[in-house]
């Protein structure tokens, strides 16, 4: 209870007046914000202003990790020590084959006049936090376009594709996990190179291959790769391995769930492949729009359907 | 509804409903110090930037300090700062530009419009009005994202998140009050 004069007239604007204008703000830049990225210059503004903040506050976070690691047993670190020599044992061999896999490869492209595949250079990043949204699934990480990140390229952990980075900040990006309900790739079955689009599932930490028909060759088990066909993830990745698979006879499609195989070991190290955008194809309203303009807003959005 | 019927019978007999309603006498509350608001607005931030993960059912601790002083402090808080924390808030989150600046602004309108009404009722009662107040913020969110193009199958876990934040309300009333209520004159030989 306040002990000055209560105010009789001067009450200021109404707060319906104020409803209205803020509501007013907010709708308009939701609608900039769903149509055209034209706010990014803000929100990255926003963004380096919070970035400290944000750092500080994970820091008890990673304490407790760390507290908690400080206490592991040597017996499960032996352990983990012995798998680990195994695993680099295993992939030098497997790495000595690839070597000379990748030679014998290239000459048989040269020999048959096919464009030889390039090489990825890419990044080891780490994962900051999850955003907390029911909407989608996005993950931070700690590298932005000062650190030569660019929206569109795809994130891989050590199983296999994670998602994509869908929107970059001058210090941190944001990477939108296949899960996600709008995310989708192009991805093929290596049991017999069907090919189908990924999108994210109905179910929490799942995929679905959709607009496949009720009788396609598919199997519990088949493990699905990246197709490579949008030119944004190179081809050969391992994206997941088939969940379920339901066959309705009134149904046309047939429901294909899939378990991603990334992600399960909740390793925060991730690592990002700096590929090209790959060019577009030319727009039939190409005339309207400046083409400089179009490549900007296409880039985050090129491994979207 | 037996007790809330004798207690219009005894505001109809000509005592005050102030007095019906609470028989202890009412605590005139000393007046708050604007930094202790922005102090509690600013931590309140800070506890929703913390990295809770993908948790949805956590309670929005900012949403819930805003009413608060919305209810408490009309004057001082009002739809601007509501604003402003709800741009940050959707910049740290990913989401829509404007989206929890809308939602945090609806959600103080409702705070402020209702804020005689609301410190009429004993706390457990405020919390049912708070978490109406809430749900309301949370479907204005869900019904920009679902205008836009989304859709989500963890939408309920929002729900739970607005009855949770409702039922640390009577705590947090306590907690922020707690300045205001300490006595005029300092006693030494006070515990508190």
């Amino acid at each position: 209870m306040e002990y000055g004069p209560p105010p009789l007239f001067n009450q200021g604007v109404s707060a319906r007046a104020r409803l209205a204008f803020f509501s007013l703000v907010a709708a308009v830049l939701i609608i900039i914000d769903a149509q055209v990225n034209a706010l990014d210059a803000i929100r990255n503004g926003v963004e380096i202003l919070l970035y400290p903040v944000q750092r500080v506050l994970l820091w008890p976070r990673d304490l407790a990790l760390d507290i908690g690691a400080h206490f592991t047993t040597v017996a499960s670190l032996s352990v983990e020590n012995e798998r680990l020599r195994r695993n680099a044992v295993e992939q030098a061999q497997q790495v000595q084959e690839a070597a000379q896999l990748r030679i014998e490869n290239d000459q048989l492209r040269a020999l048959a006049g096919v464009r030889q595949r390039l090489s990825v250079p890419a990044q080891v990043v780490v994962a900051l936090y999850e955003s907390r949204d029911a909407f989608s699934r996005k993950v931070v990480i700690d590298r932005g376009s000062r650190d030569g990140m660019r929206a569109g390229g795809p994130v891989l952990d050590e199983a296999g594709v994670v998602g994509q980075v869908t929107r970059v900040f001058p210090l941190t990006s944001e990477v939108t996990l296949l899960t996600d309900k709008e995310q989708s790739l192009p991805v093929q079955i290596v049991r017999n190179g069907l090919r189908a689009v990924a999108f994210g599932g109905q179910e929490a930490a799942t995929l679905e291959l959709r607009f496949l028909p009720a009788n396609a060759d598919i199997e519990n088990g088949d493990s699905v790769v990246t197709s490579g066909l949008d030119g944004v993830y190179p081809p050969g990745l391992p994206v997941a391995t088939v969940l379920h698979v339901e066959r309705d006879i009134k149904d046309q499609f047939a429901r294909v769930v899939l378990r991603p195989v990334a992600g399960a070991s909740r390793s925060r190290m991730l690592l990002v492949l700096l590929v090209e955008p790959p060019p577009l194809p030319p727009a039939a309203d190409a005339a309207h729009a400046p083409a400089n303009v179009r490549g900007d807003r296409a880039a985050p959005k090129a491994g979207r359907r | 509804m037996k007790a809330l019927w004798q207690r219009l019978a005894g505001a109809a007999n000509g005592r005050p409903l102030s007095a019906v309603r609470n028989p202890r006498p009412e605590q005139v509350l000393r007046p708050v110090r604007p930094s202790f608001i922005w102090a509690t607005l600013g931590g309140a931030f800070l506890l929703n930037l913390l990295p809770w993960g993908h948790a949805l059912w956590i309670p929005d601790f900012f949403a819930l300090v805003l009413v608060f002083w919305n209810v408490h402090q009309p004057r001082k808080v009002g739809m601007g700062i509501a604003f402003v924390f709800g741009l940050l808030m959707d910049v740290h989150n990913g989401a829509l530009f404007g989206e929890h600046a809308l939602a945090y602004t609806l959600l103080s309108y409702g705070a402020i419009t209702l804020h005689r009404r609301i410190q009429w009722f004993p706390l457990g009662s405020q919390a049912i009005y708070v978490c109406g107040l809430l749900l309301l913020a949370q479907l204005a969110s869900a019904a920009v994202r679902l205008w836009v193009g989304g859709g989500s199958p963890f939408w309920w876990l929002g729900l739970l998140s607005s009855a949770l934040g409702a039922a640390l309300w009577p705590t947090l009333n306590s907690a922020l009050l707690a300045p205001q209520r300490r006595p005029a004159k300092r006693d030494d030989t006070r515990p508190l």
